[in-house]
């Protein structure tokens, strides 16, 4: 009776811990695009992974850039054990504390200290401050590791070996070095580890155009994660998982029953020191070598350095600018606005091009970021539909700072075999038949935008009444919900679980291809509309090309292919003539009539007292 | 006796503020089987390590064969070493460890491999090449460590406490193994040990050290009999350390009873240290004495009784094989030749001697 409790709680844990990540294993398996449905066993995903170039170059950085770092860290932090070794306890025990503290250090200091000290010492942004930092971090790990093992190995040893003719480098390696072996090898395999999944640091500290998978990872958040990521996950969790068992592996062996003669684990490890760690070093030398010098020169004249949302942009049309233009395109990606705007603010990057969304364009005019656009320079300016113009002023009043990119709204999504008239208003979402069939957004902003628009407020509204009033409505809307959900609408939608959603315009064409049940509607009370706009910032160093390149991302056949690209609704009214499938050119979602508009509105930037108001309001609704 | 071979002139070393060394002078001779000997912080390891060149000396010289090798590595230096724990690499074989210098010194295979052979055979554990240093016992460990250090043909072997960690049985066997090996061998033992007895036993010349000064030197008879001061006296075997005056020549007052001895020149009343060895003290009939006591303490030791007799406001710590209940009345007498006059200490390397105590 004892023991089966004791199992089934043993089985309880084990299932808490790897529910998870089975979940991803056998997603990466699932042949159906979303993730409610099981749509057989596939291996499709794993192939176009190792199809998919942006993210093998970022496996790639990320290989080259653990191994490197773990490598230099284990060489550094080895070395600092030995020379703690011999210092008096006093300063040894005061260093060894000092050496720890970045361990139990938040790493966003971390992160952000590094980011500094790089600004500081004005050191371009890129592969190498990715190396240095991953270094930094790692060392102490390395120390923690071999500091142990140093301490117990006997001095006299060494002692032995030099009395026997040994030069101390000699002694050192022949004789110390394969004693603490197993707390240099399990160093290194935990640098890797640790540098292999780092996603903070590496954030804070990279360059344009250069990523790892954790942050390659993330910038693709803003579309939903796709299977391959899946699949990447679960090679990564393999190799992780192995590590670790190589690394536990090692102290085992020694605690094994002392052998009578020398065994051949012990041969094969004396081998190790031998011969497979010198071939290793030149290997990862040698390749961190050729990836250091094949990475792009940061400084050459002629650059424009790109920050866009991940996914948000066809690579084709960078490789089609340069070719033209003879001008190199530097990329890089964000994954949110909150992101994005303390980099740029920073000053670590003088980026060229940004594409951030309406309300932090406000901001970032209210705080002096921006560089007024030439627009002599952009003559395919005229492609744009001046309705996106005249929308552009809610955040850029004189029309000086920025030129639409990509917009959308937000809407309901319902499936037409489950509801029973056609929907054109928000008040469906209060309505008792669709109890347990609603889908509500989980965010502040768009939450308060469906309750506001209902009531006839505007969603920018800082009137406490007007707000209490919306709280009051999502409050008493709450049993009727489903689920407050983020990217979960889609699929959930996709896979007949629920009758009615919050989206935005831009899944609405995805999920329409997927299930054709689904119809999309901007309610009539009006809506939030998003526009993210092309922006210069002040500190731009290449301002020419920098026109060039929004200039040519207005032109029709670029603006069309990034529309197939990211199937976000596009300004542009040349590109939309250009649209081949006449349903997509005519849909009502990506380009709705300019007087179903009418009502809509951008976000604005609220400033910090608003913003802390619809926080608490909604903090108020979620925990009722 | 032949050449000095080793010579330490005016030696000193500091640790922090601890002053380790003071001002050492020490020669050695060829083929001597030299022992330092001394309590847990006298300097005798120190000045091992600094013969074997892991320390280097604040002030002094370390002559080798007539060239200064003070500053000289370790690696350079024609010495070896047996370490106190061993010191074996583990992670090779006993075979790898023997051949480690002679592969430094790229000595053919052929001659490692004789070397191998004749060292395990020298030291009784012929066979042994495969085995690892963790198969083996603590005693055939230092074996293999002594085999290690002697195939280098070094001139000098300096052995640091290496009977240290085994017990008492294989301790005396490993004596007389180093006896016949430095026999064998014809070289140059410096011995380090804190055992007193194993110092007797082995050595040709006894070095007795504490608190960084040497306090005697010499065979191990001298040193047991002749003690130059009432350190060496109390450490070297057990000692009845008593006040006494140099009434005359041949004449000392000890706890206010006259004993003829034998040593001269020490002028007239003049304080010194007495050493009576507890064996030399005859116990006989009260009336025939030079002291009267009574008997407080009797133990059997085996070969003898240890016995404290109390006279004259002394606790005499006595060995005879004749025994006496405890309360008896007894007598004691000291043949002259027994007698041993020290001075007291008077510089500051003497008053160094009975701060240990």
């Amino acid at each position: 009776m004892k023991n089966a409790a004791k199992k089934i709680y043993l089985g309880l844990i084990l299932i808490l811990l790897y529910a998870p990540i089975v979940t991803l294993i056998v997603l990466s398996f699932n042949s159906s695009k979303t993730r409610s449905k099981w749509g057989g066993f596939t291996l499709s995903w794993y192939r176009s992974l190792f199809d998919n170039e942006a993210i093998m170059n970022a496996f790639y950085t990320t290989l080259i850039i653990a191994l490197l770092s773990a490598f230099i860290a284990t060489i550094i932090g080895t070395a600092a054990c030995i020379g703690m070794q011999v210092m008096r306890k006093r300063s040894r025990s005061l260093f060894l504390s000092i050496a720890n503290i970045p361990m139990v250090n938040a790493e966003i200091v971390t992160a952000v200290s590094l980011m500094l000290i790089f600004i500081a010492i004005r050191m371009n942004m890129g592969f190498h401050t990715i190396l240095i930092s991953h270094i930094t971090f790692n060392i102490p790990y390395v120390i923690l590791s071999v500091m142990p093992k140093l301490r117990q190995t006997n001095r006299s040893t060494y002692e032995a070996a030099m009395d026997l003719g040994a030069s101390p480098m000699h002694a050192f390696f022949r004789v110390v070095f394969p004693d603490i072996l197993p707390g240099v090898l399990s160093g290194f395999l935990l640098a890797f580890t640790m540098s292999l999944d780092d996603f903070v640091i590496t954030h804070f500290t990279k360059g344009p155009g250069i990523d790892t998978l954790s942050t390659k990872i993330y910038t693709e958040v803003r579309k939903g994660i796709k299977p391959e990521i899946y699949a990447l996950s679960t090679l990564l969790f393999v190799t992780v998982l192995l590590l670790l068992i190589l690394v536990n592996y090692q102290p085992e062996k020694k605690a094994s029953p002392v052998k009578k003669t020398i065994t051949t684990g012990f041969r094969i490890r004396t081998a190790m020191v031998r011969r497979v760690l010198p071939a290793l070093l030149i290997v990862v030398v040698i390749a961190g070598g050729v990836y250091y010098s094949s990475q792009g020169v940061l400084n050459s004249d002629n650059t424009v350095i790109v920050y866009n949302w991940g996914e948000y942009l066809d690579p084709d049309v960078l490789d089609e600018f340069t070719e033209e233009t003879g001008i190199e395109v530097i990329y890089e990606e964000f994954e949110t606005n909150e992101i994005m705007y303390p980099k740029v603010n920073s000053g670590a990057i003088a980026y060229d091009v940004v594409i951030p969304s309406d309300y932090m364009i406000q901001r970032m005019i209210e705080n002096d970021l921006l560089a007024e656009i030439d627009f002599d320079h952009i003559p395919n300016l005229k492609n744009i539909d001046p309705t996106y113009m005249e929308q552009s002023r809610q955040f850029d009043p004189e029309n000086k700072y920025s030129l639409p990119y990509c917009w959308g709204t937000v809407g309901i999504l319902y499936n037409k075999t489950m509801v029973e008239e056609p929907i054109d208003s928000w008040s469906v979402l209060w309505d008792e038949r669709y109890k347990d069939n609603i889908l509500m957004q989980d965010s502040v902003r768009d939450a308060f935008c469906v309750a506001l628009k209902y009531l006839g407020y505007s969603l920018n509204s800082t009137d406490l009444d007007e707000l209490t009033a919306a709280r009051n409505l999502l409050i008493e809307q709450k049993p009727l919900v489903q689920a407050y959900v983020v990217d979960q609408v889609r699929d959930k939608m996709i896979g007949n679980e629920a009758a009615i959603g919050v989206i935005y315009s831009g899944e609405a064409i995805y999920t329409q291809r997927e299930n054709p049940d689904l119809e999309y509607v901007i309610p009539k009370e009006g809506s939030n509309i998003w526009i993210d706009s092309m922006v210069i910032p002040k500190n731009a160093e290449h301002k020419e090309n920098a026109e060039k390149f929004i200039d040519f991302l207005c032109r029709p056949e670029i603006a069309l292919k990034n529309f197939d690209y990211i199937t976000y609704s596009t300004p542009n009214a040349a590109a939309r003539a250009l649209i081949e499938d006449e349903d997509i050119r005519n849909s009502v979602i990506a380009f709705p009539e300019s007087d179903q508009l009418t009502d809509c509105e951008t976000y604005s930037f609220l400033g910090d007292d608003v913003d802390r108001i619809y926080n608490e309001l909604w903090n108020q609704v979620k925990s009722k | 006796m032949s050449n000095k071979l080793i010579d330490l002139v005016n030696i000193s070393k500091t640790y922090d503020s601890n002053t380790v060394l003071d001002d050492l002078n020490l020669y050695i001779r060829e083929n001597e089987f030299l022992t330092l000997l001394g309590p847990s912080g006298c300097g005798k390891t120190t000045t091992l390590r600094i013969l074997g060149g892991f320390e280097t000396p604040d002030s002094g010289k370390v002559i080798f064969d007539g060239q200064d090798i003070t500053n000289l590595p370790p690696n350079k230096r024609q010495l070896n070493t047996v370490f106190q724990k061993y010191a074996l690499f583990s992670h090779m074989s006993i075979a790898e460890n023997i051949a480690f210098g002679l592969k430094i010194k790229h000595k053919s295979k052929k001659y490692i491999d004789d070397k191998i052979k004749y060292a395990l055979k020298l030291v009784n554990l012929d066979g042994y090449e495969n085995r690892t240093p963790e198969s083996l016992s603590g005693g055939q460990q230092q074996r293999i460590a002594i085999a290690r250090a002697i195939v280098n043909e070094p001139k000098v072997l300096l052995l640091d406490e290496p009977l240290g960690a085994l017990d008492l049985k294989l301790r005396q066997d490993m004596q007389y193994e180093l006896i016949r090996l430095k026999n064998e061998l014809g070289i140059t033992f410096i011995y380090v040990t804190h055992d007193q007895e194993e110092a007797l036993t082995m050595s040709d010349t006894i070095v007795v050290m504490n608190q960084g000064y040497i306090q005697q030197i010499g065979t191990p008879e001298t040193i047991y009999n002749e003690p130059e001061n009432a350190f060496v006296a109390d450490f070297i075997g057990e000692s009845n350390i008593l006040p006494g005056i140099m009434v005359e020549d041949r004449l000392v007052n000890i706890l206010g009873a006259p004993f003829q001895c034998v040593d001269e020149g020490f002028g007239h009343n003049t304080p010194v240290d007495v050493v009576i060895r507890p064996e030399d003290v005859d116990l006989v009939k009260p009336e025939e004495g030079t002291i009267r006591g009574i008997v407080t303490h009797l133990i059997f030791k085996g070969v003898h009784y240890e016995m404290e007799v109390t006279a004259n406001n002394y606790q005499w710590l006595v060995h005879s094989t004749d025994m006496f209940p405890v309360g008896t009345e007894v007598g004691i007498r000291v043949i002259p030749f027994d007698i041993q006059i020290m001075n007291k200490p008077l510089s500051e390397d003497e008053e160094a001697v009975n701060i240990e105590e």
